[in-house]
């Protein structure tokens, strides 16, 4: 090698120059740049049908909250019309005219099947993401806390016991009882312990992980609680969190329909009580199309959600990031 | 072991206590008490303090509060001796307002109102209500003592009186000698054939051990459960009894009474209790028995609420793990193929989808099949349970094919698979003989759990089907206000899910020999 650059017939001043030292670049790792949430939307639309489903849910959605804000939804309107009521699709066209309306027919009592359905749907998806945000954010925080602390852990096992063998249908009907059944009842009544089990699998998915070698090192470099929790746990929980997302929101809008057909659901016209007034509809000949609309609508609504959930899961993944 | 389950076992009764206590206080501290009478038509019909009494006699029916009217104060002194039948006919008078009693009655209302207040009643006087000179429709004067059933004696009360034992000393009226007596030969057969029965005189059953021809064979009355009697849904009858008699039309046979009489009955004689003077004042009764043990149950042809439920339960969880398991492994070796994909459609749509508006596709499709879509107790058509049984059974499969494939695909990337491989081993061998091991292990943990609720029944099925089972017991005791009804069944369902999850650790135990309990086993 010494022989070789005497050969060129440079001399070596010309050949190497003194760099200074800096201890800030010797510290840099040379990496492609990542940004987190930027590959998980890239990982997310880079299937196909991820974006037709998630453009369905938002047509879905825009639906649901301007279409009763642009049409008047009245649903007493023709109450006195003999003539209006249980109409199937043809025949209320037939008899009114063709309007986007009566596609679906008319109701009880001679309401529009169509605009029924996205008055509910608008109070149903409402409904579903206001108790999906309080009851994450109260169980993902409860439940990190839950699963750090081993103090906490021992009484929280024993609230957690107790009130998960109260049964949820007599806690709904007492709140009901108490505050009337309106909209923001239910809201309460699937919160007020709503939140618990989530905060258990929370706390399960910490516990998993906060004994984990890594946590120890960062520990022993003396790192506090809060910002492991922060940086080290907090982003391995981001898919388990999303994922159960997928699954708490469409649980909402069925739980919503199931206390609508048990007699405890809310006042205003939700999906689920659209499906309780229409039951006897469903055996009736030419009068399934109030029955099955609404069912078909939170039907659509939920899969939608959920598939949109798991695949946002899936990709917030760090490992399918590459 | 041991002693770990002891300890679990009183940290679930703890739990058990603490649920029935917070029920206790969510129904009759929290629930609006004038709801009871939504449905009452009874006190439209009635104004003014006729009303006011007639709530407090019926929250004291319904539980709430301890409820004494001055009248009843008075017959009860009569029963002890204190007072005779001619002054109480004076006392019992009290006068349009408190100023106008007579001096027996003012004497005899000072008593009342100062031992009931020292038990910390509170007592109400409502004077007459006049429109001039003439009483206003149910305005009679009106006193009378209350008191708030304190929760502490509330809880203490039904804890205490959760299981009675009979004795010979139940019955207080003379009834002769009292004792037990023990046969081989139970005279109800006719006293030949050799069948062994207990019984009792002074007794409140009449049967305390018998034997006989329907499940389980050998019946006890020592000890009852009582979870709680029921008011509205089942007048009079406890939950417990409720939920296990038989339903549907009455099953007649011949039957010869004490008396001798023989007819065809559906009248059970094993379940007689007692009913003071029940004989000699009906004459139906004086024909057939020869006590006052006259009060039997009848027998009907039909399973009872529980049973109708555990059928329709323990077959779907059957089919559920005969099916959902294997194809949860299916789903599992053939990751990413067709049958995954499949299986996983099937999931995302019982997980989405309302469970009533799948239930009711099932219901629609069905009728559609022909098959029947509605029970009917009278009926012996087998098909009736297909459809509830389908419904059931479909959700609960999909679960667990859903954790089966989870466990499994999670089991095959461990390093024992690996080195299982290397060692040469064909995949089949893996998947049966290490991989299935390991990934059952937490699905056999809800194992009991399956098998005891099923007992519970499931609401919307039972409704859409309307099949008399137990899962509708408690939305109509609630819809009902039966607040005895609501604490017995949540009682229940408390001491399932306790029994179920101390169960399911145990088998988990059992099967898999690394997991142990006690830390001195390790």
């Amino acid at each position: 090698m010494d022989h070789d650059l005497k050969n060129l017939g440079v001399p070596e001043e010309k050949l190497f120059s003194f760099h200074s030292h800096s201890d800030l670049e010797s510290e840099k790792i040379t990496a492609p740049r990542y940004s987190y949430w930027q590959s998980v939307f890239r990982v997310f639309f880079r299937n196909k049908l991820n974006v037709a489903i998630l453009s369905i849910l938002a047509l879905l959605i825009v639906f649901a909250y301007l279409y009763p804000v642009l049409v008047e939804y009245d649903r007493f309107g023709q109450l006195l019309n003999p003539n209006a009521k249980h109409l199937s699709p043809s025949a209320a066209i037939q008899q009114f005219g063709f309007s986007i309306h009566w596609i679906l027919g008319t109701g009880a009592a001679g309401q529009s099947t169509f605009d029924s359905i996205w008055t509910g749907a608008k109070i149903s998806i409402s409904l579903a993401f206001i108790c999906a945000a309080i009851n994450m954010t109260i169980g993902v925080i409860v439940g990190a806390i839950w699963g750090f602390s081993k103090k906490v852990d021992v009484v929280m096992q024993e609230v957690y016991n107790i009130i998960a063998n109260v049964p949820s249908i007599l806690l709904i009907s007492v709140m009901v009882m108490l505050f009337s059944a309106t909209f923001w009842t239910l809201v309460l009544a699937l919160t007020i312990t709503g939140w618990l089990s989530i905060a258990y699998f929370i706390r399960t998915q910490v516990v998993i992980i906060r004994d984990r070698e890594y946590n120890l090192a960062s520990r022993c470099l003396g790192t506090s609680t809060i910002k492991i929790a922060m940086k080290n746990i907090l982003p391995f929980m981001t898919s388990v969190i999303v994922t159960l997302l997928a699954t708490e929101i469409p649980s909402y809008i069925s739980s919503e329909v199931f206390l609508a057909y048990i007699g405890l659901g809310m006042k205003e016209m939700s999906l689920g009580r659209l499906i309780y007034e229409a039951e006897s509809a469903m055996v009736t000949p030419g009068w399934g199309f109030e029955f099955w609309s609404p069912v078909a609508v939170s039907a659509v609504i939920s899969v939608v959600l959920y598939v949109v959930g798991q695949n946002l899961g899936d990709a917030s993944d760090p490992r399918t990031h590459m | 072991m041991g002693k770990y389950l002891f300890k679990r076992i009183l940290h679930g009764i703890v739990s058990i206590v603490a649920v029935v206590i917070i029920v206790m206080v969510l129904i009759y501290s929290l629930m609006n008490r004038d709801k009871i009478f939504s449905s009452d038509g009874a006190i439209i019909k009635l104004g003014s303090n006729e009303k006011e009494a007639y709530r407090y006699s019926k929250w004291e029916e319904y539980g709430y509060l301890d409820y004494v009217p001055y009248a009843e104060y008075l017959l009860e002194l009569v029963a002890n001796g204190e007072l005779d039948e001619e002054t109480r006919s004076h006392a019992v008078a009290i006068g349009r307002t408190p100023d106008k009693d007579s001096e027996v009655a003012q004497e005899y209302v000072e008593k009342f109102t100062q031992l009931y207040e020292s038990q910390g009643y509170t007592v109400v006087r409502l004077p007459a209500k006049l429109q001039g000179n003439r009483l206003v429709k149910g305005g009679m004067q009106q006193l009378f003592a209350y008191r708030d059933r304190p929760l502490a004696s509330r809880v203490i009360k039904y804890f205490t009186s959760l299981v009675t034992f009979d004795n010979i000393h139940y019955v207080k009226e003379d009834i002769g000698e009292r004792g037990l007596t023990f046969t081989l030969h139970d005279p109800l057969y006719g006293g030949e054939k050799f069948a062994p029965a207990i019984i009792g005189n002074g007794t409140f059953h009449k049967y305390l051990f018998y034997v006989d021809g329907t499940f389980p064979y050998l019946h006890q009355n020592f000890a009852t459960i009582n979870l709680g009697t029921s008011y509205t849904v089942n007048r009079g009858v406890d939950v417990f009894t409720t939920m296990g008699a038989s339903q549907g039309p009455y099953v007649l046979s011949t039957i010869t009474f004490p008396t001798g009489l023989t007819e065809e009955s559906a009248d059970d004689l094993h379940t007689a209790t007692y009913a003071a003077g029940s004989q000699s004042s009906n004459a139906v009764n004086a024909d057939r028995f020869t006590d006052d043990y006259t009060n039997v149950q009848t027998v009907k042809g039909n399973m009872s609420k529980v049973g109708f439920s555990f059928v329709l339960g323990i077959i779907s969880s059957i089919l559920a793990y005969t099916i959902g398991l294997p194809i949860g492994i299916l789903m599992s070796r053939q990751k990413e193929k067709l049958v995954d994909k499949l299986g996983t459609f099937f999931i995302i749509f019982t997980i989405a989808v309302p469970s009533l508006a799948y239930i009711f596709l099932f219901k629609a499709l069905g009728s559609r099949a022909g098959l029947p879509t509605t029970f009917d107790l009278s009926s012996n058509n087998k098909l009736m349970y297909v459809l509830p049984i389908i419904s059931l059974t479909l959700p609960s499969m999909a679960n667990l094919m859903k954790w089966m494939r989870r466990y499994m695909i999670d089991q095959m990337n461990s390093d024992y698979v690996k080195f299982a491989r290397s060692g040469g081993l064909s995949e089949g061998e893996i998947f049966t003989k290490h991989i299935w091991k390991n990934a059952v292990i937490p699905i056999i943990h809800g194992i009991p759990g399956s098998v005891l609720f099923a007992m519970t029944g499931a609401i919307i099925t039972e409704r859409v089907y309307v099949v008399p089972g137990a899962g509708n017991l408690l939305t109509e005791a609630i819809n009902k206000y039966d607040n005895g009804v609501i604490v017995g069944v949540t009682l229940f369902y408390a001491v399932l899910t306790v029994v179920s999850l101390i169960l399911g650790d145990v088998l988990m135990a059992t099967v898999d020999p690394r997991i142990s309990f006690s830390t001195k086993d390790r």
